[in-house]
């Protein structure tokens, strides 16, 4: 789910590439308070090279199979590195794979990233919530990180892609489109959300130090 | 998963022989100005540029059409959907089929903007050194957090989807996949997603304890330390060539959204 080059106007590229500058900014602003930057720095980019790997894997839906976009798990595991993370997972997907590209590098980091910080204050939010064992919150807030972070960047995707086709449409089809397309994407968030949820579960068993303090690595 | 985008650095052209610092600026500004463009004849004009650019690259044209492998099923779903979809003028119809001019006219548009500018892509990534090209970044003025993470991820990268092929190739042997399943239509089972959770979780933690190997070293070389004066030593003079490439893209540039501006205020 990315938005390719060719696609939105040179205004809205720009704008994209304003927006991801700002929420980079404030990622770093975030990042440099982290006491031990340099050492978490080599974390959060192995750590990328790790999404960008893991993204490739394919889920079997008989009788296709689904790639996972994982930027709500990004968001649980990097917090403020995420954006980052997300930014150069994304200019790697654009230069290797021509996913993307480079005048909507801007665009699609806002696509992927906001959702992704959004992601990570939903997964915080667990320290809030009283009910049910430490296992089962975790779970149930990975799981609404997951599906928020895909629910959002496949919401941003639509409103763009049909808001920017040259062409004119009916304004009333554009709208029903995107309801559409973005309701067909409940079972995706779903398993996106069920994913999340199990693999936190794995790391939080195996290696709960990956999970972190305070959404740094 | 096809990772050497610079594969062919080492080739002698005009377009190698740019300096990466200036080639961005160059090759960036052209880009945003074909992803301006609105007006169809200008279509023909920026794609022959772009094929003009890539033919002076002497890279080879087998090399584009490996990279517009994932990228055409992006063009495939805009070449059906859009014409059928968009406009009012009604082309031709048959059944519930119709084709649409302003749809096809879209087509157009959206698919030669992101020919040229995937080839531009190309050139700027292609012709030099990966390392190179973020030493160029850097000096432009990205943060020294975000070249560090791009670097250090870009290391590491081929690495790790070692790592994955290798884990994938153990659970098929261990007989992963093959087992006769009841399995139902478009829902996954629970226990396929259990097991690529713990794939990708596993990917995650050796990722995650290798971090902490590559920190030792880097703090052993005297990463932390110091500021390095890595930016300024990579801010090179900038050559005659370099200076009349650089020069004549902003000019393309700045005439193609000159034309497109003009073009908007006659209609």
């Amino acid at each position: 789910m990315h938005l390719p080059d060719g696609l939105l106007s040179a205004p809205v590229c720009l704008g994209g590439y304003g927006l991801t500058g700002l929420a980079t900014w404030y990622c770093l602003r975030q990042i440099q308070r982290d006491p031990d930057v340099s050492r978490n720095m080599p974390k959060a980019s192995l750590l990328t090279a790790a999404f960008f790997v893991a993204s490739s894997i394919h889920i079997p839906i008989p009788p296709t199979s689904v790639h996972l976009v994982l930027n709500g798990l990004l968001g649980t595991v990097l917090g403020y590195y995420a954006f980052p993370a997300i930014l150069i997972g994304l200019l790697f997907q654009a230069v290797i794979l021509g996913h993307g590209g480079m005048t909507v590098l801007g665009v699609n980091a806002v696509m992927m990233g906001v959702p992704a910080l959004v992601a990570y204050q939903a997964f915080q939010l667990r320290r809030f919530w009283r009910w049910g064992s430490d296992r089962s919150r975790l779970g149930i807030f990975a799981f609404l990180a997951g599906a928020l972070g895909l629910g959002l960047a496949a919401l941003i995707f639509f409103v763009l892609v049909m808001t920017n086709i040259p062409a004119a449409m009916d304004a009333q089809a554009e709208r029903t489109a995107i309801y559409g397309l973005t309701l067909a994407h409940i079972p995706l968030m779903l398993i996106e959300g069920g994913f999340t949820a199990m693999l936190v579960l794995f790391l939080h068993q195996v290696k709960p130090d990956l999970l972190g303090h305070h959404g740094t690595p | 998963m096809k990772l050497d985008i610079d594969e062919y650095a080492h080739l002698q052209s005009p377009i190698h022989a740019w300096q990466p610092r200036y080639k961005l600026i160059g090759l960036g500004a052209l880009m945003f100005a074909v992803a301006m463009v609105e007006t169809l004849w200008l279509v023909p004009v920026v794609m022959g540029l772009t094929a003009l650019l890539y033919g002076l690259s002497r890279l080879p044209w087998i090399y584009w059409l490996q990279r517009l492998r994932y990228p055409s099923f992006f063009l495939l779903g805009v070449i059906l959907v859009l014409p059928l979809m968009s406009g009012e003028t009604v082309l031709w119809q048959w059944g519930p089929l119709t084709l649409r001019q302003e749809g096809c006219w879209a087509v157009v548009l959206i698919v030669g903007r992101f020919l040229s500018i995937i080839t531009l892509s190309l050139l700027l990534f292609g012709t030099a050194p990966f390392l190179q090209t973020v030493k160029a970044m850097r000096s432009l003025g990205l943060p020294t957090t975000l070249t560090d993470m791009l670097l250090l991820s870009y290391r590491y990268l081929y690495e790790i989807a070692d790592q994955l092929l290798r884990m994938k190739q153990a659970m098929r042997l261990r007989g992963f996949g093959y087992a006769p399943t009841r399995r139902i239509p478009l829902i996954p089972q629970r226990r396929d997603l259990q097991v690529f959770a713990s794939l990708a979780g596993t990917l995650l933690i050796r990722s995650y304890e290798q971090s902490e190997r590559v920190y030792q070293a880097m703090r052993l070389r005297g990463y932390g330390h110091a500021c390095s004066p890595l930016a300024a030593r990579d801010r090179p003079r900038l050559d005659s060539w370099s200076a009349i490439a650089t020069g004549l893209s902003l000019t393309l540039a700045i005439a193609l959204v000159a034309t497109e501006y003009w073009i908007g205020m006659k209609a």
